[in-house]
């Protein structure tokens, strides 16, 4: 019912931007991942065949964190050990946009802590400075720096504010007048100020009968639902006996709320989670890939993989899940049997290592 | 004259050149002057004030640690230091800022290489924050002040900023402790000035040139017996000539060519045997014992204890091979002594009688009868005016068997990386009348393996991970994804080893535990 709805409304919309699509074709998203040493990859979900493959001029190393643009053009990719982004035309594959955040005497990583504003116009990224003075490094407080996107390929920050140590994660919150960043705790600044104005335990979050919980997530995927989702770890003390439960972080975006629930007894190691679009399962990867059932916190189903695979998505409509990350390999697998479907090897078999596996939903 | 020069922005090589001419010419025929190389290849960054270098001059490491600084000002900071510059300032800094002997004494281990030693215990903060990525006997062997630690920190999480977001780093504000916490805690431990290092560098110290009695053991292997021979090289280092037999008679010659750091750390290199040996040994105090470890260059874990004591020091009983005999058993011992003459007579305690059969410069071999009655105790050995207790013991049956490392690390190989094995050794000990339990050294022993627990015998470790041979020494298998085994899984394993030694018609167990893991990719000089 809830499904059906979501159908109607998206062919409503591609109705209206005047895209005549038949209801039986699928969404027709794009995948979009990167691998090393500086490539780029847009790959045709249906056809399970990569579409376009790009060079990511000085990508110096792995290819992180992907955040598309709203308008699904522009892929910000962060580069270059972790001190440049650079945003890509998905289009033609130029460079559009480049901001390297290091300078002579201060070295900047970003921890693929970014995001783009809703309306497209601002980037905020993460910065971990350090000031490399001649006989001794000084390690500077952290801090959020504002680019404009329309910057050109020599932006320069726009503003900046302080920021906590250790974030690994920004996403944007819709309108985008505030944003949450992930570290220790889950904090919600002002996009235009920097203010804090809200603070969340994660590190400090204690489920009753719960040790501190352990997270860590590099892959920013919030499609299709604009929840962001992650596996997190914790020991239940309950009953004496201490037991590793593997639970799910559910932070819904748009909605502003939090939820942990463990499903199981830790069992197998999951990198990263995506939520199906009816919200009703979680699909995670590693050595495995988990499906885990939303509404009664348990394990769905489990299957191997063959070999360890770090980031997941789903397809807009739900009708199969991607896995990718590590290695060269994009998996096509059916959301209900888990079974593989597909595997599509990247031209070059470079290693996908950290870089996001992020859906465009076809326009 | 051709200098590799510093990458120094602002110095250009000419005037380095001028700057290092103007060095040398003033040493001439001396040996380079370390401060002068200091200042011109180190001070462009590191600022002099007044013969005091920023950094350099408030730390104090020993000649490893100053290589692996060394090797960093190169492969991070550009710095480009020929060969023969890099050895003298090692050894100017050693010399001038190193470690006394009583600073380095907990943490030899770790310049000995020594495989599966215990790290220090300095509590469970310093374990956390530091102890996950390298032993805290890096940290022990470096001495400086708060201000410097606060500044090593800045390093660490500058140099490497996923340090904060590792397990064991996320889990706490890493940052905070390790820059408000820690630097007056590591500060107090171990600070720069001490009264142990003003003595010891205010001394002169004897020279280790001379003839010494030595005794090597391998453990699982050999043990060696015999003398060196240690002579000025005339260029500030020296040259040993080893004359060894191993317990079966046979020769062994080696040599080495060694340079003497702050008095007393002894580092060679040279060959066992035929086979290629590094040599960290550290002189005593009073410079007439010599103890450490030689190992493989290639493969640290392959090596063995050395004890040497100058030909000269006042007669002692430096070693007994065996280490105990059984009641009723007779055989051949041989004795490791100093200050004793060609006829000395010996005595091995009561309940054994011996006859000395050859003496040979500090090496004696008796051959010894215990009595069918003696009783399990240690033993006063004395050959002619030297004695000592400890050295040797008589038992009547082993009553414990302890199999040594009681934990070990082997890794699997492959590719540029070669497998590191482990070596386990049967160690007995007996109960004397007072239920003491006396050492007997190593025995042989029949060796196995077993799954340590339920999930290492479902993923059967025991086929995949490796072997053990019949000396006690675990070879691993290949590195990499194993396409059999569940997930392509590495050639890990998570073992113990069994040891089961006879005595008489008796048979008794000694076990370990062994965890076959990944390759380490970097080795460096001090884990
Ligand atoms: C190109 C600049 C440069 C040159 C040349 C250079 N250093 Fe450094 N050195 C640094 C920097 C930057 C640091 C701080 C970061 C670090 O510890 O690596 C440092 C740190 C140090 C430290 C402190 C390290 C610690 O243990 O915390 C020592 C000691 C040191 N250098 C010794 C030397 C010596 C000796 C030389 C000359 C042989 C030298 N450096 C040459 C840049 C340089
Ligand atoms: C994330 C891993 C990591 C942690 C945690 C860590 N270290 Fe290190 N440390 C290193 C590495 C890597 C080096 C070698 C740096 C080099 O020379 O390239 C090092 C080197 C050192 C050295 C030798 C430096 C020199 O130039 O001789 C000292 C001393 C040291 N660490 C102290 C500490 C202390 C104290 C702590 C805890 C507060 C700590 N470390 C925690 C990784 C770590």
């Amino acid at each position: 019912m809830h499904m059906t709805k979501l159908r109607a409304l998206a062919f409503a919309l591609s109705a209206v931007a005047g895209l005549a699509v038949a209801a039986t074709v699928r969404a027709g998203d794009l995948l979009v991942t990167g691998a090393k040493p500086d490539r780029l990859y847009v790959i045709d979900a249906e056809k399970r065949a990569v579409k376009s493959e790009f060079r990511i001029p000085g990508a110096n190393g792995i290819v992180g964190a992907i955040i598309p643009s709203p308008d699904g053009k522009v892929a910000y990719v962060v580069v270059n050990k972790m001190e440049s982004i650079s945003g890509i035309d998905l289009k033609t594959g130029k460079e559009v946009f480049r901001a390297d955040l290091s300078k002579p005497g201060e070295r900047v990583k970003n921890f693929f802590a970014l995001d783009v504003t809703s309306d497209g116009k601002e980037l905020i990224v993460y910065e971990l400075p350090t000031l490399l003075k001649p006989s001794e490094y000084q390690v500077e407080d952290p801090r959020f720096a504002v680019f404009k996107t329309n910057a050109g390929l020599h932006a320069k920050v726009s503003r900046s504010f302080p920021a906590p140590r250790r974030l690994h994660m920004i996403l944007m919150r819709p309108g985008g007048k505030t944003f949450y960043a992930i570290g220790f705790d889950l904090y919600e600044y002002e996009t235009a100020t920097g203010k804090l104005v809200g603070t969340h335990g994660i590190q400090k979050w204690q489920l009753p009968a719960h040790s501190q919980p352990d997270l860590l997530a590099f892959w920013p995927v919030t499609e299709p639902t604009g929840v962001f989702t992650s596996p997190v770890i914790s020991e239940a003390t309950a009953g004496g006996a201490a037991a590793l439960k593997t639970g799910m972080m559910v932070l819904d975006v748009r909605a502003g709320t939090l939820e942990f629930n463990d499903f199981e007894d830790t069992s197998a190691l999951i990198f990263s989670t995506v939520l199906s679009p009816d919200r009703k399962f979680a699909y995670g990867v590693y050595s495995t890939l988990t499906k885990v059932d939303m509404a009664s916190h348990t394990l769905a189903k489990r299957v191997p993989v063959d070999h360890t695979f770090y980031s997941i998505n789903v397809a807009t409509d739900g009708h199969e899940v991607y896995i990718a990350g590590a290695m060269c390999d994009v998996g096509f697998y059916d959301p209900t049997s888990l079974e593989r479907r597909a595997n599509l090897k990247l031209p070059g078999c470079g290693d996908q290592s950290l870089a996001s596996l992020r859906v465009i939903p076809a326009r | 004259m051709s200098i590799g020069a510093p990458r120094l922005p602002w110095m250009s090589a000419s005037l380095l050149a001028l700057l290092c001419f103007a060095a040398n010419a003033v040493q001439a025929a001396e040996a380079p002057d370390g401060q002068a190389l200091v200042r011109t290849y180190c001070s462009g960054c590191h600022l002099e004030h007044d013969g005091v270098f920023e950094r350099i001059s408030s730390i104090r490491k020993t000649p490893e640690g100053w290589t692996m600084t060394l090797f960093r000002m190169h492969n991070v900071h550009g710095l480009a230091l020929p060969e023969e510059a890099s050895d003298a300032i090692t050894r100017y800094l050693a010399d001038t800022q190193g470690l006394a002997p009583s600073e380095t004494a907990p943490s030899r281990f770790a310049l000995e290489r020594r495989p599966n030693a215990k790290d220090l215990d300095l509590g469970p903060d310093l374990a956390q924050m530091c102890g996950r990525c390298h032993s805290l006997a890096r940290v022990a062997l470096q001495r400086r002040d708060a201000d410097d630690w606060l500044k090593h920190m800045h390093f660490h999480v500058g140099q490497f900023p996923s340090l904060e977001y590792q397990a064991s780093g996320r889990d706490r504000p890493w940052w905070d402790i390790a820059t408000k916490e820690l630097p007056p805690k590591l500060g107090a431990l171990f600070p720069l000035h001490t009264q142990a290092w003003s003595d010891w560098n205010g001394r002169t110290h004897r020279e280790p040139t001379g003839h010494w009695v030595v005794v090597g053991h391998e453990p699982g292997g050999r043990d060696l017996v015999g003398t060196a021979d240690i002579a000025s090289d005339g260029k500030g280092g020296y040259t040993a000539r080893y004359r060894l037999r191993d317990t079966a008679g046979r020769d062994v010659a080696g040599d080495s060519h060694a340079l003497l750091y702050t008095g007393y750390e002894w580092r060679g290199r040279g060959a066992l045997g035929g086979v290629a040996s590094r040599e960290v040994f550290a002189l005593s105090e009073d410079g007439v014992r010599m103890s450490g470890r030689w190992f493989d260059p290639e493969h640290s874990e392959d090596g063995g204890d050395w004890t040497a004591v100058r030909a000269d020091a006042p007669a002692q009983v430096v070693a007994v091979l065996p280490r105990a005999m059984k009641a009723g058993a007779s055989g051949t011992v041989t004795i490791v002594a100093t200050g004793v003459g060609p006829a000395s007579s010996v005595s091995l305690g009561t309940g054994v009688t011996a006859k000395v059969v050859l003496a040979d410069d500090g090496v004696i071999q008796a051959v010894a009868e215990v009595a069918a009655d003696a009783t399990t105790g240690t033993r006063t050995v004395s050959v002619g005016p030297a004695a000592g207790t400890g050295a040797f013991a008589v038992y009547r049956k082993i009553d414990q068997v302890d199999v040594q490392p009681s934990y070990a690390i082997a890794r699997v190989g492959g590719g540029k990386v070669p497998p590191v094995t482990a070596q386990f050794e049967a160690l007995a000990s007996a109960r004397d009348a007072a239920g003491v339990l006396v050492p007997l050294g190593p025995v042989p022993a029949e060796w196995s393996t077993a799954p340590f627990d339920a999930e290492a015998a479902r993923t059967h470790d025991e086929k995949f991970g490796g072997s053990l041979d019949a000396a006690g020494r675990y070879h691993p298998a290949g590195a990499g994804p194993n396409p059999v085994r569940e997930f392509s899984g590495n050639n890990t394993a998570n073992l113990k080893v069994h040891a089961r030694v006879a005595d008489g018609a008796s048979r008794l167990d000694g076990e370990s535990h062994l965890i076959v893991t990944v390759q380490r990719w970097i080795t460096t000089p001090i884990y």
